[in-house]
């Protein structure tokens, strides 16, 4: 096998919190490989969100390493590699929805023509062509995380962090937001980490779920999603989506 | 015509009846209604009509105190507002010591501006200097501590989001906290262009040698009440102005803002 396009090994984090330190993370080691999508499945406290945060150099690990394309998360956000999609869709109100997309762009300095073909197609494909010039109050949440994963996507990033983008949204958006996340992805193909609580989610968007069990937070079980791709919402009805799920509910157990 | 069209009748009375009431309010002040509710003297209260007199009659020596009043309302309130912004913006950039500037800011700004006249009339004269002082120190707080607010209140994980994209302190000011803070520049206009025309006018009381202040005192000294009216109605008019234009560059640069949906 290849060398992994992220690896996590042994990573630890202590959060102190008033003389009281409280354990996020213990031991931690995972290998995703270029082009997976790979989901951190877990409850409240389990430290999901944290070690999406590490990978992305948002937080440092008290002890271990991670390796991002050989080489530290520091320089690999630094390289502008990473495109991360946040819980909440963090658009910034004053600009319009294209020139929300433009944002990154003008920080990395890419031509103006450039950023306009971009942005072009970028709305084309997450569907929001028609409201490139309104501005993000006029959109609904569904609309506006598509925005976000619009921006994301924007400066072709090597990797997509995406931190429970859909958690805010209801479940009819939340659905028809993993399929077209998955029809984005078999275009672009990134390598995804994409952090959730719900299980069916998880189940149905990725190659592998690593579940983790909370207080402190740690890996206790990697299962492989060998249903066909492209996934379609038919599967969630199939029986082995249903033992999947059932599967990685019942390694919860005990915890 | 196409406006009229879309003017439905609810947006009709909105603005119609206040228009009315104002009417209506005149006509019983003209007609000593006022005077008899709370038992004035016509020579405590002009009426109206008395009012509209004496402002055609000094329509002259209005226009320049009014012009006077008005730049040391303006130029206090540039200036003051550009002190405010620079301490509101070291106190992001360095928060350890620049916060340290809007803690004095605060403390010049609980001096009240009848004890604070004085004291400028004796370092900066009896001239405009001292008036601009004044409106300067009640300016300058109003600015920093809602430009400072503008500045660190962002959204959830917008810091973040800069930090992935890695730009650069420079980049994370003018295209997130500046943009951010527009909307709290302007309500600290708004707050300060009504309270420096309070600060130049009563800052005039003192000492001076012109301005609506000044006359008005003068004129309420010599009994003139018609005249003394006349001056209010003028900063009146003034204020509601100086308002009206912030409000229009509010409605003009916000119409991206939730609150203008």
């Amino acid at each position: 096998m290849n060398t992994p396009e992220i690896r996590i090994e042994n990573v630890s984090m202590v959060y102190s919190d008033n003389g009281a330190s409280v354990k996020a993370l213990d031991n931690v080691s995972i290998d995703i490989q270029k082009g997976e999508f790979i989901s951190l499945l877990g409850p409240s406290g389990c430290g999901k969100t944290t070690l999406l945060r590490i990978i992305g150099d948002l937080l440092q690990p008290t002890s271990g390493n991670v390796l991002v394309c050989d080489q530290t998360p520091r320089q690999t956000r630094m390289d502008q590699k990473y495109g991360i999609v946040f819980q909440s869709p963090v658009l910034f109100d004053w600009r319009t929805i294209s020139k929300n997309i433009r944002l990154p762009l003008e920080i990395m300095k890419v031509p103006r023509e450039e950023q306009n073909r971009r942005i072009e197609s970028l709305l084309e494909l997450v569907g929001l062509s028609k409201f490139a010039d309104h501005y993000p109050h006029q959109l609904s949440g569904g609309m506006q995380q598509r925005v976000g994963i619009a921006r994301a996507l924007a400066i072709q990033p090597e990797i997509l962090l995406m931190d429970e983008p859909f958690s805010a949204l209801d479940e009819f958006t939340r659905e028809k937001l993993n399929e077209d996340v998955l029809q984005i992805w078999s275009k672009t193909n990134k390598t995804v980490v994409f952090v959730t609580h719900n299980i069916a989610e998880s189940v149905f968007m990725s190659d592998r779920v690593c579940v983790l069990s909370p207080h402190p937070g740690r890996l206790s079980a990697i299962v492989d999603i060998d249903l066909p791709r492209p996934r379609t919402k038919e599967m969630r009805d199939w029986p082995e989506f249903n033992a999947l799920v059932a599967k990685i509910r019942n390694s919860f157990e005990g915890v | 015509m196409n406006v009229m069209k879309k003017m439905t009748l609810p947006k009709l009375l909105n603005i119609l009846l206040p228009i009315l009431f104002g009417i209506l309010f005149l006509y019983v002040w003209e007609k000593n209604g006022l005077h008899y509710l709370m038992g004035l003297k016509k020579y405590q209260l002009p009426v109206p009509s008395q009012i509209a007199k004496a402002l055609a009659d000094n329509k002259t020596q209005l226009l320049s105190n009014a012009r006077y009043t008005t730049a040391e309302a303006l130029i206090g309130l540039i200036i003051g507002s550009l002190i405010g912004f620079f301490t509101a913006v070291m106190a992001t950039v360095f928060p350890k010591w620049g916060y340290g500037g809007l803690t004095v800011l605060s403390a010049f700004n609980a001096v009240p501006i009848v004890a604070l006249s004085p004291v400028m009339n004796n370092w900066f004269g009896m001239g405009m200097g001292s008036k601009i002082a004044v409106v300067v120190v009640t300016a300058m707080a109003a600015m920093a501590f809602n430009a400072y607010r503008g500045l660190n209140d962002l959204k959830p994980f917008s810091l973040d989001l800069m930090a992935s994209y890695a730009a650069t302190r420079r980049e994370v000011f003018f295209l997130l906290r500046l943009p951010n803070s527009i909307p709290n520049i302007l309500t600290a206009l708004k707050i300060s262009t009504t309270s420096s025309m309070i600060a130049a006018i009563v800052s005039e009381f003192f000492a001076s040698y012109a301005g609506i202040g000044f006359e008005l005192s003068n004129a309420l000294k010599t009994a003139k009440m018609p005249l003394a009216w006349a001056y209010i109605t003028v900063a009146a008019i003034i204020g509601i102005a100086l308002h009206f234009i912030v409000s229009l560059v509010e409605t003009y640069a916000l119409k991206w803002h939730v609150s203008q949906k």
